[in-house]
């Protein structure tokens, strides 16, 4: 399975070699852009819940503790095979 | 030494590959220079045109069925394995995943899509489409693909809750707007020239629209694009322009002695319907001393009616009171084919580009020889 | 407006994405750039150019292997298999000429297949073998004509 390797977001630097030259842009971390909020999905609601750095790790609509990763923006590649 | 011609019957012998209880005999084929002393079996293309011949059982799209008659199995092995592995088809060969909610994972989708069987414009697809080729520089793949080598297709769902559903409805696909994700929700993007080839009915499109690619909920979505290539079946199941492409050899079922009444019934009960028909005994075959009818006008007697749907099982043999009375066997140089196309080709024009290729592989090899000699 | 030999407008996943600046320039569609490399509008549209199976062809795919002598012979074929060794042992060994052919496939892992050819004195192995390629040909055509008669036949009695 070809997923893209990760590559570093180097804005204005050398041209990235490798496979990952069919990626899309590389968006930047939350962290970086949205003064520290990630958005994760309740495990039991399905709810999109914003969480800063150091806050409880709760849902804030049903309290559940639980919390899934939001998957990747970005485009992923694969072989029909 | 002079040498006695092979009567017709010994011909017809040396055709058959017997079938016993529990061996075969005769598989090989004896017809070659040198086998038999005095005779002449040289290649000899007219003695090939004279003795050849074809019959079609069946000519629809989806699956043909005919009848080689008088070729040897190594040129109709070649057919049917060309047909299956080295005939050309357009098949989904890259997925690129925007998004995928579902619960169905990237690999397992991206899978599925590359199975789908797709149609398009005969002529686009096999004169104006031609190989991809992964570029040996690997940065320049992305500047690799054109109009003539790859072909787009967009897959865009997403699941939401239908409000117009009747109140405790439980059937998934009334709840939910696009609950299923079907092959006809896959969208062919025409670049370029395509357009001219692949429009109104010759747009590249699922051959059935009803193939089932995921199951959504609400809030799930989907959103994908693809990219086609032509590829052989060598090279990965997918590409392969039939779903089967075999062939048998005719059956021979060979009464010997008589099987008459009870018998009979019971011996046609041992084949498929339509192979053995049960015949009264006429007054003149009763007449005739020695041929075993004696006394019996007007019984039924097994005759052979159709032995192209046997399926040899060989039941028959198993009876003690067919024993000595029934020879079964199969025509070594009768080869019945059965082609069932994917629906990219029609059925007929897959075993005439298998005959195409071949002639082409024989031509490239020979130019390939005189070079070698040079 | 279909452009011959456009570039395919592939940056859909890029365009479509966040953060365009963000990417490294690689991932950036080079639209203005290579959309004009190959603006040939005047292409003749029929003109199905024949031109990418030749490099195959330029590779010498048939070998002698050492140890040969003119009557007697290995050749090896490359990317060749069963399909064609079978078939062309057949035809080969239908000439009065030949005194022994055999094909093998050494290893299957390797995409390599061995014939053998034995002749008698008059003609070489390789003779046989460009005969046998040849009548591999003939048989061909024959086989086509005969499909589409019956073909022909078989529509001509099932449409009345």
């Amino acid at each position: 399975m070809s997923r893209e390797e990760y590559q570093v977001p180097t804005g204005s630097g050398s041209p990235a070699v490798g496979t990952g030259s069919f990626g899309a842009s590389a968006p930047r971390d939350y962290a970086a852009d949205g003064g520290g909020t990630m958005y994760y999905i309740c495990g039991d609601c399905s709810v999109r819940v914003p969480l800063e750095k150091g806050a409880a790790i709760r849902c804030q609509k049903c309290g559940a503790r639980v919390l899934y990763k939001e998957r990747t923006k970005r485009m992923v590649q694969f072989e029909a095979r | 030494m002079p040498h006695k011609p092979p009567t017709a019957e010994e011909l017809e012998r040396r055709k058959i590959v017997g079938i016993n209880e529990e061996t075969i005999t005769d598989v090989s084929s004896t017809d070659y220079p040198g086998h038999y002393p005095g005779e002449d079996h040289s290649w000899d293309i007219e003695a090939f045109r004279r003795g050849f011949r074809i019959e079609f059982h069946k000519n629809d799209p989806f699956e043909a069925s005919f009848s080689l008659i008088g070729i040897d199995a190594s040129i109709a092995n070649a057919f049917r394995r060309i047909m299956i592995a080295d005939i050309p088809t357009l098949a989904i060969e890259t997925v690129f995943i925007n998004n995928n909610t579902s619960v169905i994972q990237d690999e397992v989708l991206s899978h599925r899509l590359g199975l789908i069987p797709f149609k398009g414009g005969h002529k686009g697809l096999h004169k104006f489409l031609k190989w991809w080729r992964r570029p040996s520089d690997e940065s320049q793949v992305n500047n690799s693909y054109y109009d003539y080598n790859t072909v787009s297709l967009r897959l865009e769902v997403k699941c939401e809750h239908n409000e117009k559903a009747a109140p405790g409805e439980t059937d998934p696909t009334k709840l939910y707007k696009h609950a299923h994700v079907y092959a006809r929700d896959i969208e062919f993007c025409p670049v370029g020239r395509q357009s001219k080839y692949f429009s109104g009915d010759d747009a590249i499109a699922p051959v059935n629209p009803d193939i089932l690619i995921a199951k959504l909920r609400p809030g799930q979505e989907i959103s994908l694009s693809m990219h086609m290539h032509k590829g052989v079946g060598s090279d990965h199941a997918k590409f392969s322009p039939v779903a089967t492409a075999s062939y048998r050899l005719m059956p021979v079922i060979k009464i010997e002695r008589p099987i008459l009444g009870a018998d009979a019934e019971k011996f046609a009960r041992c084949f498929p319907r339509g192979v053995i028909a049960l015949e009264k005994v006429t007054k003149k075959e009763a007449a005739q001393k020695g041929s075993g009818y004696e006394g019996h006008e007007g019984e039924f007697k097994a005759v052979v009616a159709d032995p192209m749907r046997d399926t040899v099982s060989r039941e028959c043999l198993r009876h003690e009171e067919f024993r000595g009375k029934v020879k079964l066997g199969r025509r070594r140089d009768h080869f019945i084919y059965l082609v069932e196309s994917t629906g990219q080709w029609e059925s007929d024009a897959i075993f005439l580009e298998a005959v195409a290729h071949l002639k082409k592989r024989a031509q490239d090899l020979e130019k390939q020889v005189i070079n070698m000699v040079r | 407006m279909p452009r011959a030999k456009a570039k395919k407008e592939e940056p859909v996943e890029a365009g479509s994405d966040v953060d365009m600046e963000e990417a490294p320039t690689s991932h950036q569609p080079e639209n203005t750039d290579d959309m004009s490399v190959d603006q040939d509008d005047n292409d003749e549209e029929e003109g199905f150019e024949e031109d990418e199976e030749d490099e195959e062809d330029d590779v010498q795919r048939v070998r002698l292997l050492p140890g040969s002598t003119p009557t007697a012979a290995s050749f090896e074929f490359l990317n060749e298999g069963h399909t064609l060794g079978n078939a062309l042992r057949y035809i080969i060994m239908k000439n009065p000429d030949v005194e022994f052919c055999a094909y093998a496939i050494p290893h299957p892992s390797e995409a390599k297949m061995n014939v053998r050819i034995q002749t008698f004195e008059g003609t070489t192995a390789i003779q046989a073998l460009q005969k046998g390629l040849q009548d591999l040909q003939e048989l061909c055509d024959i086989v086509t004509d005969k499909f589409i008669d019956a073909r022909e036949r078989y529509a001509a009695t099932t449409s009345s």
